[in-house]
């Protein structure tokens, strides 16, 4: 079916293709794209217009509401699609003449009629349909290809009647693949190199440099600015404070994936689900910060729950369209308008996410150690597993002996009061207490009652409503409960209690530290979304004297939503029980034991120097968060229950009941997309546009691919012959006929094919943001050639900084890492750096998949006037002025440095005629051009070096 | 050099290369990929040039407002101070809010059961119009009769990043194109000189919400705002590193024009010459932008009267400067003034002190500023827009749930104020009105897709038919998945 595709959207005059005989209407072709174009908006996922839907093929084969069928295979006739689309009448005719006031034309009607009549068939979209291996097609001149990927576009470029272009020269070859692989240009030296292996054999020659570059470091750092922005990277949490956020260990990470080749399917299962793998290496933990790079809203007063779920949905989107390209965010309110993706699929999904411990907490909880020395990570991440395990098997121990006791009876209180007396709590008729009125964050409650011995004390947390549909409230959290015995005469006795047994533990607060001071403590936090139960264990059973009353005082200190509002107790109940298993379970020595293991392992644990950064940590079993359905993509009006799963769309196979699941399926044999979309991106980076172009939406509302065969055939080599290695694949990309094209062009092929999507012609591309800077810095001769570490802070204007409520400031790195690499540079989200914003860098905000590469005048003013690029330029002049002491070998070879060719005749005569001119200028009116460099002969060649690094040249590769 | 038939020869391929940039749709910009799928690009015509996104461009019908300036007072100012006049919320000042405001609500600071709290400030019928105002806003009340203030605005954000995200590009989340970005994508520029949209900041801070309410989101990143700066360069690297003069750059740029036009020749990439233009602009723009906001060279009576103080950053020098820009055809001017949050937590925030002063501050210059576009004739066709992103609680804050010692609102999305002016809207007329004690908007809402819709109407736009494709739809300001009607009892 796929081997159908013309590549209409080339819309290249080419009548051979177009005026072509069709045996058979093709569905996916022909049929599908009149449906988007004129059927489904109104008739689709979103809307049903009438009842009648045309995304699945039961729904066009059924009855509208007119009760006639909407389509008849083989029999035009009968198929109310046909009559609608034909007829005069205003009140039947399809598309509504009110919308459409010209109807269908007679070609695309003749095309619905014979569709038809040949018998309606179906065909899923191309992109849903597993990729096969293609035929490698004849070409006539075997001599051509270098790869298999040359098999396919020399072919259709033979259809087309268009040659390839000749090799491109040696030097402009390797300045490209050396920017496309490493980011940065090579020096002199390398090019003499390669120039002198590449006489003797060009092909040796270009293999040899293509395995140099592969193999350097800076292959990973440029690479992982690619994965960084479908990762959202930044150093800041975004939004209102923008506050500053530790995770560039996360981006060491990936610059090393990239660097130790890790495969595609690793890398994926790492950065998705790295907590749930059974037995993680110690950088695995660090990689799950992928989906921490969400933002985090710390503004007073923001709902904790509604940005965790704003968190959530992102990570819903941003995995959808980095691995699969599919536009999976239209789907939280409505079924897909155009894809067949059911609304119930988006939350059977997102419940995969939605079982993450991370609440939007201003502190990023939680974290994970990052040790200082790489040699104790693995220690740390076992360490914090050990830690994690023992604390949940002590609690869950004496859970299940808290689960045996089954005669509670009601603690009844004769009086409950709260401090500050704005607030009020009271016991209701059956026994529930509830408070009302204004009960500020440390608000107290205290409940008195008669005594009545007791071995174990059940204390509920309760939403207000027992509608599980309603439940979502505001935190609730008893941070210290004391209890006393008082005696008529005022005499207290404490009532001392061993442990507080939790019926799960989750979030960032232990439940024992109820019986302490501090926020921390029993209750939900910061959302309340289910009934909590909680046991206090007193350390000897209670046997209070006659006439003893009990007081339980219950204290207030969390607070939640942006550490502004209360998590006061606003339903909770108090149970009493005499049955003494607990107390003696808990007093085992065995228990006390356990505890000082636990204990022992924190200090393990801590005495591990390192810093902390946000990751993924999945919540237990127990403690899943009941994933409803919101109507209409709102949080706030749930559905019903939802099972955790994968779209229906990829069939039986596709199923998964957590992150871990999903991510082998993301990368595995049943995932049609993944790898279609990862070698379209890596071919994307080196041609400059994808075969898909839309590089974020391969789904029926993106562009189709330009050569479907090849794009199945990269995507099955990089997969199953590579397995998922991205070095090898690209190294292919790297040497084959195709990409080692010259790029220079004429009129003739321009009009013909403007924008190269057949490639008869090598690839031409404006350098990224990040390339502007890191080439200025190679050829200035300033780069400082350091792999990871901090966030550095090259020079940017004063006053850019300005986010409210945050003191943190720009200090201008001095030194070495005044000249590290642009993926270094600190990246605030609300404040981007200037330069790599106008150079198109994203700003970080959510995922993105593409680039559009802009031509601005505000580029001009970045790469002439920035004073970051003006050191570049002194820098490059120094470097001239050593060259030679002559002027014209000066000249050349500053030319010759940046763009890696000896200039000719009447380029030198340009920068001649500049630097004359300049000189003069100079002399006459020297104002403060000493600022650019101690004698006026340095600063004209200042000004020269600043014209070659603005040079189109420069700025292409 | 190539000669003028190679140029335009460069100029039509240009044009072809781009075609993926700027598309032919509903606008004659958007729905390429269906156009693609279809098989018709070929046949699509294009609306404006792509190599020059900020060429002027038609609308779907003739604009009342050219250009729009928007006053943004970022932190959400209190109506109830301004323009809400509420006599009954006197009679319960003091006395505790009733429950049926409270239940179900959700307030950023405020805790149980808060005292309602009257206007602190005297209100009295002003101009012609009689429209109601307090005393805190005495140069102002002069212009009332060419404003129209809608007093029944809400919003459903009650912090501040995510509702002035909202106000500004239709959705709270971060990633969605500013209302200057969709004016400018749509209309470009008269002035290819200048950025077609700026935004200027006072108070300083930028936005709560960052620049993204400036930002093109989804949109190609050349539409998004121009933040110019007061102090230092206007626009960023805009002035000649020092030590190169305007001479030396010119002797820089003629060289750079040839050696790029013999790479044009030799390489045939018609991004190289729009490269060429590009860098002629950016010299261009060196002289006009930093013409534009040389303020110093206003005589003396305009000074008076917008109380600028040249070399400053200030509300004041922003408002000139905003007439100054109108003046050069920018498109879309956004000031946003920091500082109007005022929840009593101190003498900065606090409605009988720090509010005043935040008054003080605008209350000339905007009055200056209407009334000089007026008489420069630019008030017809320049649209002004002064709100914040929500407004502020009848009730007095208590934060922590104690009294505290300053008198200050909590947010309130419920209800807020918002006035225009010029551009083809009503002069002297009042709109929607908030319930007795000043809590919800009560007739006429108005939410921030209303506002869209009706400023695209303005410009010269159907709303609904001014899309761009992404993520597999066709959105607009106005947000797809929101309702939005456009205001036309407040269009003249």
């Amino acid at each position: 079916m796929i081997r159908k595709f013309l590549a209409l959207i080339l819309a290249l005059p080419v009548a051979s293709t177009l005026a072509r005989e069709e045996p058979r209407i093709d569905f996916n072709e022909q049929i599908r794209p009149l449906l988007t174009k004129n059927c489904t908006t109104c008739h689709g996922g979103v809307k049903k217009a009438g009842d009648v839907s045309f995304l699945y093929r039961e729904d066009v084969l059924g009855k509208g509401e007119s009760g006639r069928p909407v389509v008849v295979p083989g029999k035009p006739g009968e198929s109310e699609l046909l009559r609608r689309i034909r007829t005069d009448d205003p009140d039947d005719r399809m598309p509504p003449p009110d919308h459409h006031p010209e109807p269908l034309p007679p070609g695309d009607v003749a095309l619905f009629e014979k569709w038809i009549a040949q018998g309606a068939e179906w065909g899923d979209h191309w992109a849903y349909v597993k990729p096969t291996e293609p035929a490698r097609p004849e070409v006539k001149d075997p001599a051509w290809p270098r790869t298999s990927f040359d098999h396919f576009i020399l072919a259709r470029l033979e259809a087309e009647e268009l040659k390839p272009a000749p090799p491109a020269p040696p030097a402009d070859w390797l300045r490209r693949v050396s920017l496309d692989l490493t980011g940065l240009p090579p020096t002199l030296e390398e090019r003499d190199a390669f120039e002198t292996a590449a006489a003797q054999d060009l092909e040796q020659a270009k293999a040899e440099a293509v395995d140099r570059l592969l193999a350097s470091p800076t292959y990973g750092e440029h690479l992982a600015a690619m994965w960084l922005d479908l990762a959202r990277y930044s150093d800041t949490f975004g939004l209102e404070k923008d506050p500053h956020r530790d995770i560039w260990p996360y981006r060491d990470w990936v610059i090393r994936a990239f660097n130790e080749d890790l495969p595609f399917d690793l890398f994926t299962i790492k950065q998705l689900a790295g907590d749930l793998i059974e037995d993680p290496a110690p950088d695995d933990l660090i990689a799950t910060a992928f989906h921490r790079n969400t933002q985090n809203n710390t503004e007073g007063g923001t709902d904790d729950e509604e940005w965790r779920m704003a968190a959530v949905m992102d990570r819903v989107s941003t995995t959808w369209t980095a691995w699969n390209a599919t536009t999976f965010a239209c789907v939280q309110c409505h079924s897909h308008p155009y894809e067949p993706i059911p609304h119930e699929d988006y939350y059977r999904f997102l419940t995969l996410f939605d079982q993450s411990e991370d609440i939007d907490q201003n502190n990023d909880w939680p974290k994970t150690k990052v040790a200082h020395d790489p040699a104790r990570q693995g220690e740390a991440v076992a360490l914090e597993k050990e830690i994690a395990t023992t604390r949940k098997a002590l609690n869950n121990r004496a859970r299940e002996v808290a689960g045996q006791i089954k005669d509670w009876s009601l603690f009844k209180s004769t009086s409950a009061a709260a401090q500050p007396d704005t607030g009020k709590v009271a016991q209701n008729d059956q026994g529930d207490f509830l408070s009302s009125g204004t009960n500020p964050t440390r608000a107290v409650f205290t409940l008195t009652g008669e005594a009545s011995p007791f071995a174990a004390l059940r204390f509920q947390i309760l939403p207000l409503s027992d509608d599980p549909k309603q439940w979502e409230e505001q935190g609730a959290v008893a941070s210290q409960i004391e209890a006393h015995l008082v005696k008529s005469d005022g005499s207290r006795t404490v009532i001392s209690f061993s442990e507080v047994v939790a019926d799960f533990l989750a979030g960032p607060y232990d439940p024992n530290d109820s019986l302490k001071k501090g926020a921390s403590g029993f209750g939900e936090f910061p959302t309340m979304k289910q009934p909590r139960t909680a046991w206090l264990v007193p350390t000897e059973p209670v046997v209070p004297a006659e006439g003893d009353q009990l007081e339980l005082t219950i204290r207030h200190a969390a607070v939640c939503n942006g550490n502004n509002q209360n998590c006061v107790l606003r339903r909770f109940s108090v149970e009493l029980s005499n049955d003494p298993s607990l107390v003696s379970f808990l007093n085992r020595p065995e228990r006390a034991a356990a505890w000082q293991t636990l204990d022992e392992l924190r200090k393990r644990y801590q005495a591990i120097p390192g810093m902390t950064i946000p990751v993924m940590r999945e919540r237990s079993e127990a403690a899943r968060r009941p994933t409803r359905l919101f109507i209409r993509g709102n949080r706030s009006t749930l559905d019903e229950l939802v099972q955790p799963g994968l779209p229906t769309l990829f069939g039986e196979k596709a199923k998964a009941a957590d992150r871990l699941d999903m991510a082998r399926w993301l990368v595995g044999p049943d995932n049609p997309l993944a790898a279609r979309v990862l070698a379209n991106r890596l071919w994307a980076s080196m041609f400059g546009i994808g075969l898909v172009e839309t590089l974020e939406d391969f789904g029926s509302s993106g562009t189709l691919p330009s050569h479907p065969e090849l794009l199945d055939h990269l995507a099955l080599r990089l997969r199953d012959h590579h397995q998922w290695h991205l070095k090898p694949f690209l190294r292919e990309i790297a040497l084959s006929a195709t990409y080692g094209q010259d790029n220079k062009t004429d009129s003739s092929l321009l009009q013909r094919d403007p924008r190269n999507r057949l490639l008869a012609r090598g690839p031409r591309q404006r350098l990224t943001a990040e390339m502007v800077r890191d080439q200025a810095l190679v050829v200035s001769g300033l780069l400082t050639e350091q792999v990871g570490g901090k966030p550095v802070y090259p020079p940017q204007p004063d006053g850019i900084w300005r986010s409210v409520y945050n003191g943190q400031t720009w200090t201008t790195s001095t030194g070495p890492d005044r000249y590290r690499r642009a993926i270094y540079t600190y990246r605030k989200r609300t404040s981007g750096y200037p330069a790599f914003l106008t150079f198109d860098a994203p700003t970080g905000d959510v995922c993105t998949a593409r680039r559009i590469a802009t031509n601005t005048p505000l580029q001009a003013l970045v790469t002439l006037n920035d004073p970051a690029h003006l050191e570049f330029a002194q820098a490059l002049a120094r470097r001239m002025a050593a060259h030679a002491p002559d002027l014209p070998p000066r000249l050349a070879h500053g030319w010759e440095i940046v763009t890696l060719e000896v200039p000719d005749p009447e380029t030198l005569d340009t920068l001649t005629r500049l630097y004359q001119d300049a000189l003069a200028e100079i002399k006459a009116n020297p104002g403060d051009t000493a600022k650019l460099a101690d004698s006026p002969e340095q600063a004209a060649l200042v000004l020269v070096a600043n014209t070659i690094l603005n040079s189109d040249a420069a700025l292409n590769r | 050099m190539i000669d003028a038939s190679q140029q335009l020869q460069h100029d039509h391929l240009q044009h072809q290369t781009r075609r993926h940039f700027l598309h032919q749709g509903s606008l004659g910009l958007a729905g390429m990929w269906l156009a693609s799928q279809s098989g018709t690009v070929s046949a699509a015509s294009l609306a404006k040039d792509p190599a020059q996104p900020f060429a002027p461009a038609p609308s779907h019908f003739a604009p009342k407002a050219k250009r729009v300036i928007y006053l943004h007072m970022a932190g959400g100012p209190s109506q109830l101070e301004l323009f809400d006049h509420k006599p009954e919320l006197t009679k319960y000042d003091g006395k505790d809010c009733p429950a049926e405001f409270l239940e179900g609500k959700q307030f950023a600071f405020i805790q149980g059961v808060p005292k309602m709290l009257a206007s602190v400030f005297p209100f009295h019928q002003a101009g012609q119009s009689g429209q109601w105002i307090s005393d805190r806003l005495p140069h102002f009340e002069k212009v009332i009769d060419e404003v129209c203030v809608i007093k029944s605005m809400w919003s459903d954000q009650f912090n501040h990043a995510p509702a002035q995200l909202l106000l500004h590009t239709g959705s709270q989340n971060p990633g969605s194109p500013s209302a200057g970005a969709w004016t400018t994508y749509g209309l470009g520029s008269e002035n290819q000189n200048l950025p077609g949209f700026i935004a200027l900041t006072s108070g300083g801070k930028n936005p709560d919400a960052g620049k993204s309410v400036w930002g093109s989101g989804f949109l190609p990143s050349v539409y998004q705002g121009v933040q110019c700066r007061s102090e230092g360069d206007p626009v960023l690297f805009l002035g000649n590193p020092e030590g190169v003069s305007r001479n030396l750059r010119r002797r820089s740029l003629d060289a750079l024009s040839e050696l790029n036009q013999r790479i044009a020749t030799e390489v045939g990439d018609p991004e190289t010459l729009t490269r060429i233009a590009q860098y002629e602009m950016a010299f261009r723009m060196q002289m006009h932008a930093s013409e534009a906001f040389d303020i110093s060279k206003e005589p003396k009576h305009v000074h008076e009267a917008y109380a600028t103080q040249p070399g400053r950053e200030s509300f004041a020098n922003n408002c000139l400067l905003a007439r100054r820009l109108a003046e050069r055809g920018v498109r879309f001017i956004q000031l946003f003034d920091w500082g109007w949050d005022s929840h009593g937590t101190g003498p900065n925030t606090d409605l009988r002190d720090g509010f005043v002063k935040k008054c003080q501050e605008i209350d000339q210059p905007i009055a200056a500023l209407l009334t000089d576009l007026k008489q420069r004739g630019l008030l017809d066709d320049t649209l002004v827009i002064w709100s914040g992103e929500f407004g502020r609680t009848p009730m007095r804050e208590n934060r922590g749930g104690k009294t505290m010692r300053n008198v200050g609102r909590d947010h309130h999305p419920a209800a807020y104020s918002l006035w225009m002016a010029g551009g083809g809207v009503k002069p002297g007329f009042s709109y929607g009105e908030t319930d007795p004690l000043g809590y919800e908007a009560a007739i006429d809402p108005v939410s921030a897709h209303d506002l869209h819709a009706t400023l695209m109407q303005l410009l010269g736009f159907d709303h609904k038919r001014f899309t761009y494709p992404f993520q597999g739809l066709e959105q607009r300001l106005t947000n797809v998945t929101k309702s939005s009607r456009i205001l036309h009892e407040v269009i003249a």
